[in-house]
This record gives C-alpha cells, sequence and structure tokens, in this order.
C-alpha cells in the first residue's frame, strides 16, 4: 500500500501569493472584497461540481456530462419536498440522501454495462441521459421559474462600508464542510480507504477482498451527493429555479476539474475557488474583458491547461500502458 | 464479385428510392428527409474523425456554424450562387479544421472531448461580439431561399458527392492509416505512420464535411444563420449520431441520420408526454437505450444479423 | 445488404404508381387553408419550456393558454365563429427564433393553420416573418410590441414590406418615450443607467428612450445590454456598472429572467435608484419572484394597457376573465385560478388578444379568407374589449399600422405582497 508523501509543489506556492494578494485587495477597496467574497462563493459552487465530476472519473474513468443535469434533478427534487412542508434543512438531508441512492442507481444501470467498451459510448451514454434529465424535470415540474428559499435569507451585512450578502459566507461554508467531510471519509475511514483503492488498483483491491464494483458505485452516489450540494447552493444565488440551473455551472466546472487535474479532489476545488475568484475581479478590473466574455474565458483556460498541462496543476502525468 | 454486385444492387435501391421519394411524400416531410440528408453529410464527416481515426469531438457543431455563416453573410452581401458558397464553406472549414487538429495532436480521449466541447460552447458565442459582420444575436439573413425541394436534392445530392469521396479517401492508403492509427496509435507510428499528418488531415477532412452540412443547414432555416442554431446541442447530436452509425456501414449512417434527423421532431408528437417536453424524454431515453443496447451502433448490428444469416 | 435485381424493377414501378394516385389526392385540398365547414385551425409559437436561450420567457406560457381558454369559452357558449369552433394549435419554441422557424414551417405545412396568431417574441417573429408574407400566411395580434409590425406594412423593411404581419400592444419605442418624458418631468438632471436586451427587442426600446429625451440624451450615463440566457451573475455584473457609473435612475429594458435578476440584485449592492421598468417584465408574479429574493419593490414605475384582476377585480371584465380562466383553462395544464388570483397579468392579456381576434374573425364574414381576415383587422374600431384598461381601444386603418396607441402608468407599493396602482391619466403613446 503506498503511502502519499507530502510535498510542497511550486502551484501550492502560487496560492498562497494568491490568497495574499486577495486579503490586501481586499483592506484597501470596498468593491475589492465584495467581489471576492462573491467570487469565493461561486468558485465553491464550481468546485463542488468539479469535485463530483473528478469523482466519478477516478472511479469509473468516465467524464459525466450529465453531473449538471443531475444536480439541477435533485435541486427540483428538494424544491418539491420543500412544498410538502419539510423544513429546510429536512430537505436538504433528504435531497442528498435521494442524490446518493440516484447516484448508485445510475452507475450500476447505465455506467457498468459501457464502462469497459469504449470512450465515446460511455461519454454518449452520458449526454443521452443530460438530454433525458433535462426533459424529465421539464415534464414533471414545468417549465417555469420557480423560487426556493435560501436557507440563507436575504440579509445583507454592511461591515466597514463593504456590502455581504449573507448567502456568500453561506455557500461558501457548506461546501467547505462537505468538502472536508469528504476528505475525511477518504483519508481515515476504513471505506474511504477501499474506495480509493478501487479507483487506483482495481485488480489488486480485488484480490485483497476489496468489493471494487460496490466502491464504485459508491464514487458515483458521493459524486451525486456533491453535485446536489452545488445544485442547492447555487439556488439562490440564480435568484430563480430552471431547468437551465447547472448549465453554465458545468462549463466551469470542467474547467476547474481540468485546472486542478482531473485526478485530484483537491485540485478540483482549489481550481473551482481559483476561477471563481479570477472571473468575478478579471470582469471587473479587466476593462476588454465583459461579464458575457467569462465562459469563453474560462474555455480559453480549460483548453489552454489541455494542451500545456493536461495532467493540471495538482494532477500526475498519465502513463498510458501499451 | 457477388458482393460488389449486392453493394451496387444497394446503392441503386437507396439512389432509387430517393429520386422518387418527394412525389409521394408530403411537402413538410420533404423538409424532414432533407434535415436527414443534412446530418447524413455531417455524420459521414464525424465519422471519419471518431470512426476511423479515432479522435472524439464534441464540438462540430462550430464547424457546422462557420460553414453556414459563410453561407449567409457571402449571399447577402455579394449574393453569392449558393452552391458556390457551399463549396467555400467545404474550403473554410477544411483549413480551418486543419488548423484545430493541430493542437489536438497533443490531447486524447476524454481532454479531447473536453477541449472541442470549449469548442462548441465558444464557437456561437463570436457572432455576439462581432455583431456588425456576424448579425449578432438577430442572426445573418441570406439574401435568397430555396424551396424543400431544391434543399433536398442539394442535401442527398452533396451527400451522394460527399459519400463517393469519403469511400474514395478510405479504401486507400489514408485510410489504411487512419485504421491503424485507430487501432494502436503507437503500433502506427512504429510502423512508419506520420501520425500527426494523418491525424490533422481527419480533422480537416470532418470539419470540411461539417461546414458544407452547416451550409445546408441555414438554407433548411430559412436562409437564417443564428447562434442559437448551433448550441451545445447541435454538437451533442452529430456526436450521437457517429455513435448511433457505428462504423464502416452506409446503412449505419442513414439510420444514424435519421435518428438524429427525425427523433426531436417525431417525438415532440408523442401524446402521452405532451409536445413541449416529449422531445427531450424520448430522443434523451432513446439515446441512453441504442448506447447501452447497441455500442457498435447500427453498423454492428447490422454485422451481427449478416454473421447469423450466413451460420 | 442483398438486393434481388430481379425484384428491383418492379419495386421501382410500384413505388412510380404510388406516387401518381398519392399525387392525385394531394391535388384535392380546400382553398382556404385551416377552414372547413366546422372549423378553424389556427396556431401559435410561444416559449412553453426553457432552453439555453429563453432567459425566463416560459413565464409567458400562460398567455398561449389564456388564448386557448379564451376560444374553448367561444366555443362554448356561442358555438364558434358563425358555427365554426376554433382550434388554438402552440407549439413551443423555447423563444429560440431557429426553433421558431421550425415549428412555424410545421403549422403552416403540416397543420395547414388559417392564421398564426398572437405568437410570442421580437427575435422569434422577425426569423418568420419573411417566410409567412412569403406565403401570404396572416402573422397577427403578436405578442410583442416591437415598431417593426407597425412599420413596415407600407414601408420596406429587410427587402419586402410585410403587409401580412400585424401587432397588437402598444409598441416599445412608444412605451419607452413615456418613460423619458417621466423622468424629465418628475426627475430633471437625473442620471439615467439602461440595461436593454442585445437584440431588436432590446434595441427598439433603448433607441425609444433615447428618442424622447432628445436633447436631454445626454443623461444616460452608461448603457448595458446583456444577451438572453446570461446567468444571473452577469445581470448582477451590468448592474453593478451602471452603479460605478454613478446613475442615479435605472430603466429595465429585459425579459423576465434578466429583470429579475436586476431587481434582486439591486439591495446586495446597496443601490436604491428610481427604477423603471418596461411592463412586459411589469407582472405581478415575476415581481414576486424578485421581491423573495430580497428586491425592493415599493416605487418601481411601469405601464400598462389591460385591466389588474387584482386592483380592479369589480369589472365586469375582470369577473368575466375569472370565470373563463376557472372553466377552460386548457386540460393537462392543471388549474390556473391560483394563478390568476395571484395577478398573473399573462391571462388578462391573453383573453384580450383572443377578444380581438375573434372580433376580427366575426367581421370577416360567413367565409373567412386570410386577405378578408387581414382587411378586417386593418380596419378595426375595438372600443368593448372587456380585458384592457377601461375607456382604451384597440383601432387600426390604412394610416393606422399600430392597434394600440394608450398607455397608463403605475407604481408598485404595500412591499413585497403589494401590487401595482394606476396613476395619473391615460397617455398617448402613439405617433
Amino acid at each position: 500500500m503506498t503511502v502519499e508523501t507530502f510535498r510542497v509543489p511550486p502551484v501550492s506556492l502560487l496560492l498562497v501569493a494568491g490568497a495574499a494578494g486577495l486579503l490586501v485587495g481586499s483592506l484597501r477597496s470596498s468593491v475589492f472584497a465584495e467581489l471576492t467574497v462573491q467570487g469565493l462563493a461561486l468558485g465553491a459552487v464550481y468546485g463542488s461540481l468539479a469535485l463530483a465530476l473528478v469523482l466519478v472519473y477516478r472511479a469509473t474513468r468516465v467524464v459525466n456530462f450529465a453531473q449538471g443535469e443531475l444536480a439541477m434533478a435533485t435541486t427540483y427534487v428538494a424544491w418539491q419536498l420543500i412544498q410538502w412542508g419539510l423544513s429546510y434543512w429536512e430537505t436538504f438531508f433528504a435531497t442528498l440522501a435521494i442524490a446518493f441512492v440516484l447516484g448508485v442507481v445510475l452507475e450500476v444501470v447505465l455506467v457498468r454495462p459501457v464502462q469497459h467498451r469504449s470512450v465515446i459510448a460511455a461519454v454518449i451514454v452520458t449526454v443521452g441521459l443530460f438530454i433525458l434529465i433535462d426533459g424529465v424535470v421539464n415534464w414533471i415540474w414545468g417549465a417555469g421559474l420557480k423560487f426556493m428559499p435560501s436557507p440563507f435569507g436575504t440579509k445583507v451585512y454592511h461591515v466597514g462600508g463593504v456590502s455581504i450578502a449573507r448567502l456568500y459566507p453561506g455557500m461558501l461554508g457548506v461546501v467547505l464542510v462537505s468538502v472536508l467531510l469528504v476528505w475525511a471519509l477518504f483519508r481515515f475511514t476504513k471505506l474511504g480507504l477501499g474506495m480509493r483503492a478501487a479507483a487506483f488498483r482495481p485488480a489488486e483491491s480485488a484480490l485483497v477482498g476489496v468489493r471494487v464494483d460496490w466502491m464504485l458505485a459508491i464514487g458515483w452516489g458521493l459524486a451525486a451527493m456533491l453535485g446536489a450540494i452545488a445544485g442547492l447552493m447555487t439556488e439562490p444565488s440564480q435568484f430563480v429555479l430552471q431547468p437551465t440551473l447547472m448549465q453554465p455551472i458545468l462549463v466551469y466546472a470542467f474547467a476547474a476539474a481540468v485546472l486542478g487535474g482531473l485526478e485530484s479532489p483537491a485540485g478540483a476545488v482549489v481550481g473551482g475557488l481559483a476561477i471563481g475568484v479570477s472571473l468575478t475581479l478579471v470582469v471587473q478590473y479587466v476593462h476588454p474583458i465583459t461579464s458575457d466574455l467569462q465562459t469563453p474565458v474560462a474555455f480559453a483556460v480549460l483548453v489552454g491547461v489541455l494542451l500545456l498541462k493536461p495532467s493540471g496543476l495538482f494532477g500526475r502525468p498519465e502513463v498510458r500502458r501499451v | 464479385m457477388r458482393r460488389r454486385l449486392s453493394t451496387l444492387a444497394s446503392l441503386l435501391a437507396v439512389a432509387g428510392v430517393l429520386a422518387a421519394l418527394p412525389f409521394i411524400i408530403s411537402d413538410y416531410n420533404v423538409s424532414l428527409a432533407a434535415q436527414v440528408g443534412v446530418f447524413f453529410v455531417a455524420i459521414l464527416g464525424l465519422n471519419i474523425l471518431t470512426g476511423y481515426s479515432g479522435q472524439i469531438s464534441i464540438g462540430h457543431g462550430a464547424f457546422m456554424a462557420i460553414g453556414g455563416y459563410t453561407t449567409a453573410v457571402m449571399s447577402r452581401d455579394h449574393h453569392t450562387n449558393l452552391v458556390v458558397t457551399m463549396l467555400m464553406a467545404f474550403a473554410i472549414c477544411f483549413v480551418i479544421g486543419l488548423i484545430v487538429g493541430l493542437p489536438a495532436l497533443r490531447l486524447s480521449g476524454v481532454y479531447l472531448a473536453l477541449a472541442t466541447f470549449a469548442l462548441a460552447v465558444s464557437v456561437p458565442q463570436l457572432p455576439l461580439k462581432w455583431s456588425k459582420f456576424l448579425g449578432g444575436s438577430g442572426g445573418v439573413q441570406s439574401a435568397q431561399t430555396v424551396s424543400h425541394l431544391w434543399l433536398y436534392g442539394a442535401a442527398w445530392t452533396a451527400s451522394s458527392i460527399l459519400f463517393a469521396l469519403a469511400w474514395l479517401i478510405l479504401r486507400g492508403r489514408v485510410g489504411r492509416a487512419f485504421r491503424a492509427i485507430r487501432d494502436s496509435e503507437i503500433a502506427a507510428v512504429a510502423s512508419g505512420i506520420e501520425l500527426p499528418v494523418y491525424k490533422t488531415l481527419a480533422f480537416g477532412i470532418s470539419a470540411a464535411y461539417a461546414g458544407v452540412a452547416g451550409s445546408l443547414f441555414v438554407l433548411a432555416t430559412n436562409g437564417f444563420a443564428q447562434p442559437s442554431e448551433f448550441g451545445v446541442f447541435l454538437s451533442l447530436q452529430l456526436l450521437v449520431g457517429a455513435a448511433v452509425a457505428g462504423l464502416g456501414s452506409l446503412w449505419g449512417i442513414l439510420a444514424g441520420a435519421a435518428f438524429v434527423g427525425l427523433l426531436p421532431s417525431v417525438s415532440s408528437s408523442v401524446p402521452v408526454i405532451g409536445s413541449a417536453h416529449g422531445r427531450d424524454v424520448v430522443f434523451g431515453a432513446a439515446v441512453v437505450l441504442v448506447m447501452l443496447l447497441l455500442p457498435d451502433g447500427f453498423a454492428g448490428l447490422l454485422a451481427r444479423l449478416r454473421r447469423l444469416a450466413r451460420a | 445488404m442483398a438486393v434481388n435485381r430481379k425484384r428491383l424493377g418492379p419495386l421501382l414501378l410500384a413505388l412510380a404508381a404510388t406516387a401518381a394516385v398519392a399525387g392525385t389526392a394531394a391535388a384535392s385540398q380546400t382553398s382556404t387553408p385551416g377552414v372547413t365547414k366546422h372549423k378553424i385551425v389556427i396556431g401559435g409559437t410561444f416559449p412553453l419550456s426553457e432552453g439555453p436561450s429563453t432567459g425566463g420567457a416560459s413565464l409567458y406560457k400562460t398567455i398561449a393558454f389564456a388564448e386557448q381558454a379564451y376560444y374553448a369559452w367561444v366555443n362554448k357558449t356561442k358555438g364558434g365563429v358563425f358555427g365554426r369552433k376554433i382550434d388554438d394549435i402552440v407549439l413551443d419554441d423555447q423563444y429560440t427564433p431557429s426553433e421558431t422557424v421550425q415549428q412555424t414551417t410545421k403549422l403552416v405545412e403540416q397543420n395547414h393553420i388559417f392564421a398564426d396568431v398572437g405568437s410570442l417574441g421580437t427575435a422569434p417573429n422577425l426569423s418568420t416573418w419573411g417566410y409567412l408574407n412569403k406565403h401570404k400566411v396572416p402573422q397577427v395580434l403578436l405578442a410583442t410590441g416591437d415598431a417593426y409590425w407597425g412599420n413596415c406594412v407600407h414601408h420596406v423593411c429587410q427587402g419586402t414590406t410585410k403587409p401580412w404581419t400585424m401587432g397588437w400592444q402598444p409598441d416599445y419605442p412608444g412605451e419607452a418615450k413615456l418613460y423619458a418624458k417621466y423622468i424629465l418631468k418628475h426627475k430633471s438632471g437625473a442620471k439615467i443607467g439602461v440595461l436593454y436586451q442585445n437584440d431588436a427587442y432590446g434595441k427598439n426600446y433603448f433607441n425609444g428612450l433615447k428618442t424622447g429625451l432628445g436633447s436631454h440624451k445626454g443623461q444616460i450615463v452608461d448603457a448595458e445590454s446583456y444577451n438572453v440566457g446570461d446567468s444571473a451573475q452577469v445581470i448582477g455584473a451590468h448592474v453593478f456598472a451602471l452603479k460605478a457609473h454613478g446613475a442615479d435612475t435605472f430603466v429595465i429594458f429585459a425579459t423576465p429572467g434578466a429583470s429579475i435578476a436586476a431587481l434582486a440584485t439591486l439591495p446586495a449592492i446597496g443601490w436604491s435608484p428610481l427604477t423603471l421598468l418596461n411592463n412586459v417584465s411589469a407582472n405581478r408574479i415575476f415581481m414576486g419572484i424578485a421581491a423573495q429574493n430580497g428586491a425592493k419593490l415599493n416605487g418601481v414605475i411601469s405601464t400598462t394597457y389591460v385591466a389588474s384582476q387584482t386592483v380592479q377585480a369589480n369589472l365586469k371584465g375582470m369577473k368575466l376573465a375569472k370565470k373563463i380562466i376557472h372553466k377552460y383553462a386548457p386540460t393537462g395544464v392543471g388549474t390556473l385560478d391560483k394563478q390568476f388570483a395571484s395577478g398573473d397579468q399573462n391571462l388578462v392579456y391573453g383573453l384580450a388578444v383572443g377578444w380581438t381576434f375573434v372580433d376580427g374573425l366575426r367581421h370577416a364574414g360567413k367565409k373567412p379568407t386570410r386577405a378578408g381576415l387581414m382587411h378586417a383587422l386593418r380596419h378595426m374600431t375595438e372600443k368593448n374589449n372587456p380585458f384592457l384598461y377601461p375607456g382604451m381601444v384597440v383601432k387600426t386603418s390604412k394610416k393606422r399600422t399600430f392597434p394600440m396607441e394608450q398607455l397608463i402608468f403605475i407604481k408598485w407599493s404595500g412591499g413585497p405582497t403589494g401590487d401595482w396602482h394606476h396613476f395619473g391619466k391615460v397617455f398617448n403613446s402613439g405617433h
């Protein structure tokens, strides 16, 4: 069993420098501070969805194009539960449970059969799922815009000239707590160890008694839960719940996952935060880049990383076996 | 010898049906049949890239956009003959495809899929930025519009010509190189095939085909080229069509083109689910089912049936 | 796949024979499409669901439902028009012009509609008006206020005149000019920031505003355009930019998704400008959603031309409206009563449009033709539409190509559960 050695890659230094820059900027300008908080909150959501993508990729080598739509669907389930009278936090945890089950079911029914056949087949199954989920949600809940109460309310704090909606630290907090819990799961529990082994060395793990199939399914379930959190945290920031809720987020999540490295959970989260903050600040301070250029810029980052360092900032270069 | 004859016979049968079809079906259905032809061209090209040279692209909608806008702009500004604009689209997209193919050399599998996805999302945004020339969100309207019959004829004539061209390319050295690359890049290099040349060539050819399809697509939409026509969904449709088609069969590509060309319009008439949402539910479910049951696409199914028939 | 050559010949012969038979069958068709002895088939395109470039416009689908309810009421209580029941086919285009083309082609060539009635959206209708005018299909009572629909009847636009196209609601430039006048009168020296949709719809309003301001055009300190489907973050960034330019008056020319986001962003960035909102975004339902997201609605200004089912519930027309929506909501949609009671003005709008269409259809006579319908609609004086704001008329003539040219101002009060209240007199928004 390999023990992961703890190195300090140059990337970490870059991140520390970036964080320091954000702090200094926020102290000097209230606008900078407001945008930084907002950017971090959004980035947390991108990171959460990116983490879901990475978990799925590590477990089953599939990029799940439907991850965003799945997150959207579970957010609608949450809306329905609230309509039926549950309180917000009851709904929150019930939705996570439902998302978990959904993720497991999808892995077993849809992904397992095609996983080993070809990359294309698996990609297309997730594409079909994307379209199917979109249609089903539209069918069940109609297409109109819906409102879901935010757990953080609409309160806005005014701290020394800086207006911070309570929503943003709330989003950031919930996502960070969930990511920490997932990290703890992987690091400290036997289940987590089994999952890591099953993803890294499936054949050998099976030999020592790890139920590899189960581990992969649980991976999908966990990813679905993270997606549900992303959806539930995103909705208040979009003001309305509509079927296209996660479609822009998916784009940034891909960029974040690639930036951090498709194999690196930590990279996905850090990548998300980085993209969230950078885009928000760049749009404000770099004038040729207007807000409708955010998506192309995110994609430029994605393509750039793919071309220069495909394994991402935190990933290890992939070795292909002949 | 007998196989040659039966292939020829099946080609003639297809040609015969195509020629007779406009006289049998209603004008509206002719427009649907024309749409199938448009997808046939695009999927044919994508098949060369994905099936024969093993590179995934979820971005060919971008090339369709380039081809479509070429036709619309040239027609609007210079009243160029529409067929000439299609040839221009072919040439322009071939070059751009080669250019895109170069960085694509460094990527493979999932990474290439993601990068081409980026292309699919970004290219349709460009007209919004250069709205003076490219019409912004309102789009570009060509000077001439065509009848359904004209479009049908153009689409299927282009399909026939491009099918013959593809056949010629694939049966020769280029085709062999493609297949070798798909099966194992490392082995291909070991046997002396210059990867960069053939891989970029595959991108160029498939992009050129998509460009022509894009021209036809714009003409099918009353001559309007708009960003909303070339969204991500279109690229997804193309990829799905290529996957459903499978490899190496004319019938497969016809099936793939019919699948993505007709199923969305047909499924919106599904009564139970209702017109607004039926389309996505039925189409999405069909895509998932087809990939689960026929991972090698329609061509794979045909191959299996042939083997059964001979046994 | 082997095909027996011997069988190929007879196969082709059979195909040819079928073609001949089918051809003769197809030739015998009624001369006016969509009109039979007992039925008139019309159709329209609406955003019934959300796609990537719908931007919240699916909230307008209740217009289509109300129209269908109205025709159902006419069919049931009056036996239709001259004994012909009206069948209104509504197809989903997701406010996406390329989809509109496909669905409209289907309506005309497969469903053989008599007329395209009430279709929604400026950009969507601009993508089909060439086709519809070419095939001489009436494209009338469109749910959009673009000035094109009135300006291009006798003048050439995009290559040809469009005599078969007609609007209904008061046009956008006229509305925007009234907002300009309001600002100049009530807040002289205002620093104006404008958020508008980056297409023909938004530009129509924005140009109207600039015309209305005249020499005071320079008071516009910044104008931000957004694309339909932009996320709330992007819209928020635009609003932030307007604040950053020092604007103290905020004019919104948007569709629901963006207007809700714009209103909800204001408190979060600590900006409380005088806000003017285009009437198409002023639906009480949209305002409710904005308020739940923290928007401060009191004092927001807009205009209207239909009666209010909440503030004017005792009007005969509003009681009739409530009844029709209650009894005749289209099947498959469920009940619209709650929607009606919450003040969804789309429902009243749809009923009003239905009234005008049936009015026009009646004047087209017992043997309606497409040309006859256009003539009736273009020579109409309708003073008794019960769903319009009392006193407002629908009037057309050879010179007057804009059917409605009156607006009244409304201002929101009462907080998140408040409502729009009329003030001032009825203004002429016309030409």
